[in-house]
């Protein structure tokens, strides 16, 4: 599983031999390691607005060490773009060509983030324009990152503010190495909900989090992620994988639950559990999947149902339980998985595609019901993550579709933890109805 | 009658050791519940209750199937691991860990130890191994549910596991004499001299054997001649049989298993399971059993348990320790009663010892077998379910053997063996006591009160050495 | 036995010695024929102090499935005796051959326990030599005390058959009706008896009958394959009969198909209860259980 390729090419003599021949040159990105600092490096945080002040004034306060203007040749951690009162796309050069000026300053696995607002919030054309140009922009300049560094961007809707929780979260996320493998992607923070951790090493202290499809590959991690981050963990599986499941329990310390998530009862059975063995549940992993590979041609109903029972069916069952208990605590988080191939689109997984595109659909559908209580929902699309799964893909195809990304290699299960757990934390509680693809920024699809 | 588990009212127990902390000093106020004299001794004192919270037990394989290469130190640690898993206990102190084999390598002198510390649970708990035969799993529930009510433990891990794939195999008794003898010797010469005694023949292994060390007679040999005394047919061995394996297949199709079990080397259900075999099938089976009686020969592989591997656990609990953890609390483990027969002298049969164990253990707590909701009577044989009930309806046995008026009574089949038995399931011999005791403790917690008082289940189980152990859960 | 005289041997005989011995008077016997005596010789033959060997009794006990306990299993006291009873057969006044000497049954009386600590006088004689349908018999009769005491411990009375040996004088038994068929019982045990079952009771028993060593050993004496020791055979039983015998019992064995190795061998033990529900007795059978011919039958009791 492991990515022998990046490695060759990082250090010394594969180094060389990559530069003179023109391949790939992925680098080893920077993880998340708890004790470590957030980010290595000044921070630039580019732009004049009354926004960028109080961002600015935030950021000091995390102990960062923040540039309101670059001092040539320093080598910089991050440049936080704050562009949150445009008008006019106009407006877009001066911030923009004058952060251009540092970007060859930019240290390995450098951070880039823009924070701006949602261009559908407004009425006004040019201020519309110039919003939607920072989509474009964005997107474009994290391709043209090299070495690890990636750029992403913090939009926010009309209740949201740049020191809101939900956007100080999301910056902490996308300067940490939490966000390795997201590249090009836009988180909106739609409200002022959330708050930020007490323990910035145990953003979920307290929470008891049911993870689903926990026995290997992203579940496991997912699980691993959340336990580091201080959650109570219930883990879900089949039961005929339930000893791959009782070692990732064993393993975070919790309780494992062997259930098919496709009965009819699962969710009274998951809410039933967590009560009884934990006294709560604050959040719900929707990770379990399947694939049952097929053109549509030679697609037969148990493959199509089969997927869609499991991927879809069975999460719109589960959240209809969880809605309906009156258990709940306030602010129950819920991430689903969803996948790219249900962006995009796959050849083979029309299936697949459906149900995960469904998965999408529910999440922006849900997101109002759960915002009632308090609560958020998102989705998180993996691309190719290096798994179990993956590993059986013909070498050929998998060497291919790992460096289709502007990071040139494929991601890692814990890659998609990282994201599920910030999207489960109360730090992204003013987040919600959000597609957060964790995919390096892959070349095809949005 | 006893409600809880304070198991013998009608006798008082002089000298019982002082029970736990919050145990109430039990002197005066004796309760002698047949009008007895309440001051002649010292009452029992009042016991707390052991409760069942739950099980683990890993798919049993037919020897020589997925578990060929797995020890028994790897089945208990992964049955142990599982339990672990199901009820949150990583890192906790449990009060005490008791399991054992039946087929053991001298190298697993500390087993059940072993396997703890190999497993998921905190380092400190401690453990101990118990043998009983077949009847080891049960034994460790009874003894470990005692500690619990004398208030010496809060918490306690009840267990068995057995491996005939992999079996001890001993060394001939020629070549252990010299390697022993060769260990004492002192000097190259004397090695040399005590060398030359080995002879070819000594390298022959010696097989482990499943006779009885007395009499020579394997358990099958044993139970055709109990099948042929009660005269017990092959038509009701193959239905009892048939039954077993309709009955277990329901229960997984029901997802019966899935808080009870965790799979293990690929195996998801027992692997002696036939969901699709009929009673024509079974009648097809050669007898394999019983073929130089007189009778005719009527125990065939399929209605005879094969040898098989596998572990299963068991958590109890006192109910404060369940409460402060958060954990379910199924059945309470009311009493226990163990039994052994003469079946050396060919008084009665090897495995008939429950016959007489479960008439004492209801008088005890003045019960019927009409009382009961669920009958656990492990499926060594077919014919060893049979013969017992057969005994058991029996006048003369009754009268002659029992000491009672006539027959000891019969048993509404339809409580029998409901989710399947040791015939489907196989017989891994220790980890018996812990399937049935964690299947049956569901059963209870599932079918909650009867008739106004909480749903009771009997396991009886029949060992070697014409032992048997019974005992009685109480649903909670 | 009065008017017998007492012969006070050194030690035990060695049974060696005498197995030679015996051979060499069957050959001298062969060539100058019968030396003609037809009465038993009236003598006792004696030895005092014997202590027995505590490795060899574990040995035994283990063999025959005994707990190997201090006390000295019936069994082996009759082949610690064995030497000394085949000493007195070994006398040149002795009417009849000793090689191929039968032995038909056995009876001891076990009346106190004998430790493995103490000194023990053994004493054996012959007697009662008369008639059998198939040749001569006579009993061999053996007593073990304490050393010093009176008191005898063990008593053992057993009956060897000379087959085709008819003395002048010694008339045959009117043929007895014949005995009812032998229909088999349930086992209560099976045992299984290797090839080396013979030898192995030799190293315990001292008892080296080269018809118990092995094939060719026992084909040299004119059988086709060696045999079970009849008083292993017998000893296993009694071990069977397990702890309910006590320390003071008797116990009867009679020999009749001879048990050829390696050899399955099954075996019915009933055990027999007083009124008060106190041990009396066990009979046991022991048959092939392909051909169901009987091997042995016998009682164990306890003594009036």
């Amino acid at each position: 599983m492991s990515d022998k390729y990046t490695q060759f090419v990082s250090h010394g003599l594969g180094r060389d031999i990559a530069k003179r021949l023109g391949l790939p040159q992925p680098v080893v990105l920077r993880r998340h390691q708890p004790g470590r600092p957030l980010i290595d490096g000044p921070v630039l945080v580019q732009g004049s607005t009354r926004g960028a002040d109080s961002l600015a004034a935030a950021l000091l306060g995390w102990n960062l060490d923040v540039r309101r203007h670059a001092i040539p040749k320093e080598k910089l951690g991050a440049i936080i773009l704050v562009l949150d009162e445009l008008a006019h796309p106009a407006d877009l050069e001066k911030p923009v060509l004058t952060a251009a000026t540092s970007l060859r300053d930019l240290a390995p696995n450098a951070r880039i983030i823009t924070v701006s607002r949602t261009a559908a919030s407004t009425p006004e054309p040019a201020t519309a324009a110039a919003r939607q140009g920072v989509d474009g922009l964005l997107r474009s300049l994290a391709k043209e990152l090299r070495a690890g560094a990636t750029g992403n961007g913090i939009l926010l809707a009309d209740g949201a503010g740049t020191t809101s929780p939900g956007t100080l979260g999301a910056m902490q996320f996308f300067l940490s190495g939490r966000s390795a493998f997201v590249d090009g992607q836009f988180l909106t923070v739609s409200s002022a909900a959330g708050r930020l951790p007490g323990d910035a090493g145990k953003p979920l202290a307290g929470k008891v989090a049911v993870v689903t499809g926990a026995a290997r590959g992203i579940g496991a991690a997912i699980a691993r992620t959340l336990y580091r981050d201080g959650a109570t963990l219930i883990l879900v599986d089949i039961p005929a994988a339930g000893d791959h499941l009782a070692e990732v329990a064993n393993e975070v310390r919790g309780t494992a639950l062997q259930l098919d998530i496709s009965r009819d009862d699962a969710g009274q059975r998951i809410i039933e559990h967590a009560l009884t063995r934990h006294g709560r549940l604050d959040i719900v992993i929707h990770n379990a999947g399947i694939t049952r590979d097929k053109l549509l041609a030679n697609m037969d109903a148990a493959r199509w149902n089969a997927v869609i029972t499991v991927n879809i069916a069975a999460q719109l069952r589960i959240n209809e339980a969880l809605l309906a208990s009156e258990h709940l605590p306030d602010a129950p988080r819920i991430v689903s998985v969803a996948s790219t191939s249900g962006i995009a689109g796959n050849r083979g997984q029309t299936n697949y595609a459906a149900s995960k595109a469904g998965v999408i659909g529910m999440v922006r559908a849900t997101a109002p019901l759960i915002g009632g209580r308090g609560g958020s929902i998102n989705a998180v699309a993996p691309g190719f993550i290096e798994t179990d799964m993956t590993a059986r893909i013909p070498f050929a195809t998998r060497e291919v579709a790992r460096r289709l990304n502007s990071l040139q290699q494929g991601g890692r299960p814990g890659d998609v933890a990282e994201a599920v757990a910030f999207l489960a934390s109360d730090a992204a509680g003013g987040i919600s109805g959000e597609v957060l693809r964790v995919c390096g920024q892959n070349l095809v699809g949005a | 009658m006893p409600v809880n588990g304070q198991s013998d009212p009608g006798q008082p127990r002089p000298g019982q050791p002082v029970p736990g902390p919050q145990e109430p000093a039990a002197t005066s106020s004796a309760q002698s519940p047949k009008g007895g004299d309440a001051t002649e001794a010292a009452a029992a004192p009042r016991l707390r209750r052991a409760v069942v919270v739950g099980g683990n037990r890993i798919p049993f394989a037919r020897t020589g199937g997925a578990y060929t290469k797995s020890s028994n130190q790897d089945m208990l640690t992964a049955a142990l691991d599982g339990l672990i898993a199901r009820f949150g206990l990583q890192d906790e102190r449990i009060g005490e860990v008791a399991a054992g084999a039946v087929l053991k390598h001298s190298r697993d002198f500390n087993l059940t130890r072993e396997a703890v510390l190999g497993s998921a649970l905190s380092a400190e708990t401690p453990a101990y191994d118990l043998q009983q035969a077949c009847a080891t799993g049960l034994e460790t529930v009874l003894g470990l549910a005692n500690k619990i009510k004398l208030g010496q433990i809060d918490s306690a891990i009840a267990g068995g596991v057995d491996s005939a794939s992999d079996a001890p195999i001993a060394v001939s008794e020629g070549l252990r004499e010299v390697l022993l003898d060769l260990n004492r010797a002192k000097t190259v010469s004397r090695k040399l001299q005590v060398l030359s005694r080995l002879r070819p023949k000594d390298l022959a292994p010696d097989a482990p054997n499943t006779g009885e060390p007395r009499t020579g007679l394997s358990m099958g040999e044993h139970q055709a001649l109990t099948t042929a005394q009660w005269k017990i047919t092959r038509e009701a061995q193959d239905e009892l049989a048939f039954n077993s394996h309709r009955n277990l297949a329901a229960a997984y199709d029901a997802g019966f298993f899935e808080d009870l079990l965790t799979p293990y080397r690929g195996l998801t259900r027992d692997s002696n399971l036939r969901a699709d075999t009929s009673l024509e099938k079974l009648a097809t089976l050669k007898p394999v059993f019983g073929k130089n009686l007189g009778a005719e020969a009527t125990m065939t592989a399929g209605n005879s348990t094969p040898l098989t591997d596998g572990a299963s656990t068991v958590l109890l609990a006192s109910e404060e320790w369940a409460d402060a953890h958060d954990l379910p609390k199924l059945a309470a483990v009311v009493d226990g009663e163990a039994a052994a027969v003469d079946f050396v002298h060919g008084k009665d049969g090897l495995l008939m010892a429950p016959a007489f164990a479960v008439p004492r253990l209801l008088a005890r707590h003045n019960l019927t077998l009409a009382d009961f909701d669920f009958f656990e009577i492990h499926e060594a044989f077919a014919g060893t379910v049979l013969s017992t009930l057969a005994a058991w309806e029996d006048e003369e046995f009754g009268r002659t053997r029992l000491g009672l008026d006539g027959a000891f009574g019969c048993i509404d089949r339809s409580k029998l063996n409901v989710n399947g038995s040791s015939l489907a399931a196989g017989h891994p011999f220790a980890a018996t006591g812990g399937r049935i005791v964690a299947s049956l403790a569901k059963m209870l917690h599932a079918t909650g009160q009867v008739d106004g008082r909480p749903a009771r289940g009997l396991v009886s189980i029949c060992a070697a050495g014409g032992q048997g152990v019974v005992a009685i859960l109480e649903a909670l | 036995m009065s008017g017998s005289q007492t012969v006070v041997l050194g030690e035990l005989p060695a049974l060696s010695k005498l197995y030679v011995n015996a051979a060499a008077a069957a050959a001298r016997r062969r060539i100058l024929g019968a030396h003609g005596g037809t009465e038993l010789p009236a003598y006792t033959h004696e030895v005092r102090g014997v202590k027995p060997d505590v490795t060899n009794l574990t040995a035994y006990q283990h063999l025959i499935g005994e707990t190997a306990s201090d006390v000295l299993p019936a069994g082996f006291i009759h082949a610690l005796a064995f030497p000394l009873a085949m000493s007195v057969l070994n006398r040149d006044d002795f009417p009849l051959p000793l090689l191929g000497m039968i032995h038909l049954a056995n009876k001891v009386v076990q009346s106190a326990p004998v430790l493995f600590t103490e000194a023990l006088d053994i004493r054996a004689r012959v007697e009662n030599l008369r008639g059998h349908r198939a040749g001569t018999q006579l009993d061999v009769v053996a007593e073990v005390r304490a050393t010093g005491q009176e008191e005898v411990r063990w008593h053992g009375v057993s009956t060897y058959l000379a087959k085709g040996v008819f003395l002048p004088g010694i008339d045959k038994p009117s043929v007895s009706a014949t005995p009812p068929p032998f229909s088999a019982p349930d086992p209560t045990a099976l045992w299984q008896l290797g090839v080396d079952t013979g030898r192995a009771y030799a190293a315990v028993s001292g008892d080296f009958n080269p018809i118990h060593l092995s094939v060719l050993t026992a084909k040299a004496l004119g059988l086709r394959r060696s045999l079970a020791h009849g008083m292993y055979l017998a000893s296993r039983a009694l071990a069977d009969v397990g702890a309910a015998k006590g320390d003071a019992f008797s116990w009867d064995v009679a020999f009749e198909a001879p048990v050829f190795l390696p050899a399955r061998v099954a075996l019915d033990i009933s055990t027999v209860q007083a009124d008060g529900g106190a041990w009396q007795r066990s009979d046991y059978v022991a048959w092939n259980p392909l051909s169901g011919r009987r091997h042995f039958s016998g009682t164990v009791a306890s003594l009036p």
